[in-house]
């Protein structure tokens, strides 16, 4: 590793020590947990070390707390869609509920879908959830949603788009 | 992070998606395809994405998928523009929208209770009586004027009763009925049986097909399948150390400890049966089972593999 390279994690190094306690004590203030508290604070440094390499100016702890607040925001969400997930298959006939092993690939799977379910602007997450979750061709979807097919096309594109830029 | 994709060829694969699934799609899309991931690495990684995208959209069956949207959008605690208020940021405009628009507070009293696997959750029912239900457990509530009944479908609750004399205050598993007079303990409900502690007061354990009742003592604990009781045992003082979020051992077989751990995290916890034997003693905290995981392995011949965070194998070193 040349010393370019080296200065960003230095730089980093010089923030985690001073501000991760702060951090840490900040978070559990907003979440009441210590486990979770610790585990956010540390995905916080993660996530800035994955930044491309930049200066954290003058108010470091402004930008942490920035990220720190995406993040609980979406663990929130994480936690919201596994709740939801759980009570639909303990709906499901014993038959149907998936075994433990596919479970939390399905689960996942879902907290992945939700996420880019976000980007998507109303009609074309409507048009993404009809051709992707209730398996409706094109034609179809135009027909229940009275527009032409050119128009789902392109909603399904917007939508594709969206997915593959989260991913 | 993942890296940066040029929007333009992001563009392009999503216009393959669209073609290929339009129901129009001739062998020539495919063939096309194929040579389009491979003009640049760059194509080659947009395409992976698009693929893991199919991935995803196929591992989940459409009826779960559905009604799990359908939940969130009536069940959701807060929005991201609330969950974002709470935190002290106010949003100008945000272009991220919610999935849904009409958000119910989560603060919203409901009869249906569950907690997600690793969660555990307080509550106060509307007669004081306190709850702390533990990981993974589901159970519904339904108070009427003769009584207060829990039924516990999954999971163990801890229950500290508030006094009704007119009220009894039962919880029901499938194996029967525990009822409280006037105390704190707590049922945990299994596959064939469900167990019962008391720390204060009483409990009348009544097995669902009739059968001899018990009464079970503070400082007791017992059992309960469909037909019968099982004998009275002094209160495992290890037994209810959840609620301060420990997992107390003393000389628990391994299996045993790692079958406990797999009820606070999510997905597959294997043990290899050449170290399921092991006695293990100590305190593991609930809330970070990977803590406890590497402490395991710190202490013990073992070693613990992930292919993922939902799945974990431990096994001799």
């Amino acid at each position: 590793m040349s010393s370019i390279d080296r200065a960003p994690n230095l730089h980093i190094e010089s923030l985690y020590c001073e501000h991760h306690g702060w951090l840490h004590g900040w978070l559990n203030r907003k979440l009441g947990n210590a486990s979770d508290a610790a585990d956010l604070a540390h995905d916080t440094f993660i996530r800035l070390l994955s930044k491309p390499a930049r200066s954290f100016g003058s108010e470091p702890r402004a930008l942490l707390t920035h990220i720190a607040k995406g993040l609980v925001v979406d663990r929130w969400r994480r936690q919201d869609v596994e709740r939801a997930y759980l009570e639909s298959i303990a709906h499901l006939p014993e038959a149907e509920v998936p075994s433990p092993e596919t479970r939390w690939l399905i689960l996942e799977a879902l907290q992945r879908i939700d996420n880019m379910l976000r980007e998507m602007p109303e009609r074309a997450r409507q048009t993404f959830l009809l051709s992707q979750i209730d398996g409706l061709t094109y034609g179809q979807i135009a027909e229940q949603l009275g527009v032409s097919l050119i128009t789902v096309k392109r909603d399904m594109r917007e939508a594709f788009l969206a997915c593959l830029s989260v991913a | 992070m993942n890296p940066q994709i040029d929007p333009l060829i992001l563009g392009e694969a999503a216009d393959w998606l669209v073609q290929l699934q339009s129901g129009a799609a001739t062998e020539a899309d495919h063939r096309a395809v194929q040579l389009w991931r491979n003009r640049s690495p760059q194509h080659a990684l947009a395409w992976q994405r698009a693929e893991a995208l199919l991935g995803d959209l196929r591992a989940v069956p459409g009826s779960v998928a559905n009604d799990t949207f359908q939940r969130l959008r009536h069940n959701t605690r807060v929005g991201r523009r609330q969950a974002l208020h709470r935190l002290g940021v106010f949003l100008l405009a945000g272009p991220a929208v919610w999935v849904a628009a009409r958000e119910l507070p989560w603060q919203q009293w409901s009869a249906d209770q569950r907690t997600a696997i690793g969660e555990q959750k307080h509550l106060t029912l509307p007669d004081g009586t306190q709850l702390l239900i533990n990981t993974g457990s589901a159970l519904n509530i339904a108070f009427s004027r003769e009584e207060r009944r829990i039924r516990l479908l999954e999971g163990e609750v801890l229950i500290t009763t508030a006094k009704d004399p007119a009220r009894s205050f039962i919880v029901e598993t499938r194996h029967g009925t525990a009822r409280a007079l006037g105390t704190r303990f707590s049922v945990r409900v299994g596959e064939q049986s469900s167990q019962v502690a008391v720390t204060e007061g009483a409990v009348e354990m009544l097995p669902q097909q009739g059968g001899q009742g018990l009464i079970l003592k503070a400082g007791e604990q017992g059992g309960f399948s469909r037909d019968s009781t099982a004998p009275v045992q002094p209160l495992d003082g290890a037994a209810l150390t959840w609620e301060q979020g420990m997992l107390v051992a003393r000389n628990m077989r391994l299996a045993d400890l790692l079958n406990e751990l797999g009820r606070y995290r999510p997905g597959v916890l294997r043990c290899h049966a050449g170290v399921a034997g092991l006695s293990v003693s100590g305190a593991f905290p609930l809330h970070d089972t990977d803590a406890s995981l590497r402490l395991l392995q710190d202490t013990l011949p073992i070693r613990v593999s992930s292919l993922t965070r939902y799945w974990v194998a431990v096994e001799p070193r």
